[in-house]
């Protein structure tokens, strides 16, 4: 099968072709063969020997991130986020919906609960003025508008546990 | 003098508190024969320290001033269960002076000091009027609260800029100010008093001069209560970031035998002056003279604690709960011995990529460092979600070596070895600090993080150019991950998935 992976901000592709045994592979990644032996060690875990170099990879969750955010690897340390090709173009069109007609959306930087909201439904903001406060573990948040603008909604309720991601209000 | 008959040995002792620190005092409970009573929020059902625990009972919702912070419910599940002592931990209901006193009323030992050394001592206004009592060097300025803002005009006058508010009750960097000229005083003034009213439910704010770059170092003090008192070396927590320790080790670089004897009498004289007993931990400022200034008293187990046992060899979870039932110690000042060095660093919930914000969530992934001089004291588990109330420290890495040099080192390592998936975590930021040549030269004080952390000084993570080549391994890994999940569709061969006959073959998941 072959892949494309974008990966620390480049796009490689691979092929990997079962080999004579179910853990070698005959790898082809951008032009260059490589023999791979890997061996699942559990869930997640995956232990690779690439010309006698031995490699730990291990994958950050089992199921997809529900956030919609990349899935990623643990390597040597790293974490390195990464996207197959056809995921990219999806993304790529849900981070432009929403963003049309000078609508800002005002969104949770971090899971936590919303402790104070600062502007009301209809009043205008500044550019960079507070807007909702959200706390995770002993820290406040204030989320700023990104313009100067009208309050268009106001989601954010005090008290309501938030997600990262979520929309907290809308700015005209 | 008595000659007492044997002490009589707790039989149950409750843990008031959560995550790493409820486990280390569980296993030292465990290895005494003690049973332990766990207690535990709406939020904290599935966390290891009620998992752990012989016994555990519910407080209530998640919020601390629902749950870990209410003393009453927590006295009521001792007197429930029978148990003879209450283990505070740190935070929480620690360094409560009235929580103390209501487990002497109740009849319940509280490990720590009694009621009235804490509040001489854990006031740092009243540690500050105690250290000048015993003729202790500390930071100019007051030694009360401020009365007003007029009075704290005045006093910053005195002793002149830059000085810092602090918050009496104060601690963990909250309540806290520095102000560098009079223009700032009134608003600093106002926000440390109301930030010191909510995390502490006191007001009361005092004022001190900012010592300029000092190293943070600190006197580990054990007093039983027969009027003996020991101190077990200094720890230094220079490594800090917004007033909280990052990293903290044990000795200091800069401390030798003859200053370390000095604040070490120094903190003993502290503490016997107002009868303390059990642990504690005196803070000092050094400057770079290697001056030191008092500046407050930790009426408690520290969460830095564990670099303090390695170097001394000593269990202080054990020895607290010796003194708490009446022994004396069984050392001598001469008794005590600093051998290697030990570093330790806080794994914290949060993305050091992203202005440190907190990271609460599941942890999809966990793999954790052992091998020789590795202890890792932690709270988590691989599945566990890290709840959003508390605070963000998941566990603490310490290596312990014969030199600083290879104590860093093996934290390196450790650090390669350590996985955590599924929130952000600060472990790449300790890479990043154990590699820089000033942290390995011992070039540290208080401002050091914020240095390495300013703007003008690029990551050496961020940006990384090396050649494609480098990661290799991890694109073929994420390319055999995807082929799995996605491999109905799209493997050719027959196998629904060859990835998954390899598992299968294996015997490790189905």
């Amino acid at each position: 099968m072959k892949l494309e992976i974008e990966i620390q901000g480049r796009l490689r592709t691979i092929e990997l072709e079962q080999g004579a045994a179910p853990s070698q592979y005959r790898v082809n990644l951008d032009g260059q063969p490589l023999e791979v032996e890997a061996r699942l060690l559990r869930p997640g875990v995956l232990s690779l020997l690439i010309a006698g170099r031995s490699h730990r990879v291990v994958l950050e969750g089992d199921v997809l991130p529900g956030d919609g955010s990349d899935p990623a690897i643990f390597w040597e340390g790293k974490r390195l986020p990464y996207r197959l090709e056809d995921q990219r173009s999806l993304k790529t069109r849900r981070a432009h919906t929403g963003g049309a007609d000078g609508l800002k959306v005002i969104k949770a930087s971090m899971p936590g609960r919303v402790v104070r909201i600062l502007v009301g439904p209809g009043e205008t903001v500044k550019a960079n003025q507070g807007v909702v406060v959200i706390e995770a573990m002993k820290m406040q948040n204030e989320l700023k508008s990104p313009k100067a603008g009208t309050v268009l909604e106001m989601r954010a309720i005090p008290g309501d546990t938030v997600t990262a991601g979520d929309v907290l209000a809308v700015i005209n | 003098m008595r000659s007492n008959p044997p002490s009589p040995a707790f039989r149950k002792i409750l843990i008031a508190n959560r995550g790493e620190i409820a486990l280390r005092i569980q296993r030292a409970c465990r290895e005494l024969g003690i049973v332990t009573v766990a207690v535990y929020s709406d939020a904290d059902r599935a966390a290891l320290h009620v998992l752990q625990s012989e016994e555990a009972y519910l407080l209530g919702p998640a919020p601390a001033a629902e749950s870990y912070l209410r003393g009453d419910l927590i006295l009521e599940i001792a007197r429930r269960t029978s148990a003879d002592a209450i283990h505070p931990g740190y935070g929480f209901l620690s360094e409560n002076a009235e929580f103390a006193e209501a487990c002497e009323f109740a009849g319940i030992k509280f490990i720590g000091p009694r009621a009235s050394a804490m509040r001489a001592l854990g006031s740092k206004t009243r540690a500050r009027q105690a250290a000048d009592a015993v003729g202790m060097p500390r930071t100019p300025g007051s030694t009360r609260a401020l009365a007003s803002l007029a009075e704290a005009y005045a006093v910053a006058d005195e002793i002149r800029y830059p000085v810092m508010l602090k918050a009496a009750a104060g601690g963990g960097g909250k309540g806290m100010r520095a102000v560098t000229c009079c223009e700032d005083l009134k608003a600093a003034f106002e926000a440390a008093q109301s930030e010191a009213q909510r995390a502490f439910g006191s007001d009361e704010v005092y004022l001190e001069k900012l010592i300029e770059s000092p190293r943070h170092i600190e006197i580990q003090v054990l007093a039983d209560e027969h009027g003996n008192c020991l101190y077990l070396g200094e720890r230094e927590c220079s490594v800090q970031r917004r007033h909280q320790k990052v990293i903290e080790e044990a000795p200091s670089a800069v401390v030798d035998s003859a200053l370390r004897q000095r604040m070490g009498e120094a903190a003993v004289r502290l503490v016997q002056s107002q009868g303390y007993t059990n642990a504690g931990t005196v803070e000092f400022l050094l400057d770079d003279q290697k001056n030191f200034y008092f500046l407050e008293m930790n009426t408690r187990l520290q969460v830095e604690h564990p670099v303090t046992e390695l170097v001394t060899g000593l269990d202080l979870v054990h020895l607290q709960i010796h003194i708490a039932l009446g022994e004396p110690l069984s050392l001598a000042q001469d008794d005590i011995h600093l051998r290697g060095h030990a570093i330790e660093c806080r794994i914290y919930a949060e993305d050091p990529a992203n202005g440190f914000i907190p990271s609460p969530g599941r942890i999809t992934r966990l793999l954790q460092p052992g091998g020789p001089g590795i202890r890792e004291d932690s709270g988590i588990y691989e599945g566990w979600v890290v709840p959003m109330d508390y605070d963000p420290m998941l566990s603490k890495l310490i290596a312990y070596a014969p030199t600083r040099e290879l104590a860093i080192a093996r934290l390196l390592r450790a650090l390669d070895e350590y996985v955590i998936g599924g929130i952000r975590t600060n472990l790449s930021f300790f890479r990043r600090i154990l590699s820089d040549d000033a942290f390995s030269a011992a070039r540290i004080d208080t401002g050091y993080l914020d240095r390495l952390l300013a703007p003008s000084q690029s990551s050496p993570d961020s940006g990384e150019s090396d050649d494609a080549s480098s990661e290799t391994a991890a694109v073929i890994g994420a390319a055999l991950f995807e082929s799995s999940r996605t491999a109905p569709a799209t493997v050719t061969q027959p196998r629904a998935s060859a990835w998954k006959s390899v598992a299968r073959r294996e015997g490790l998941r189905e």
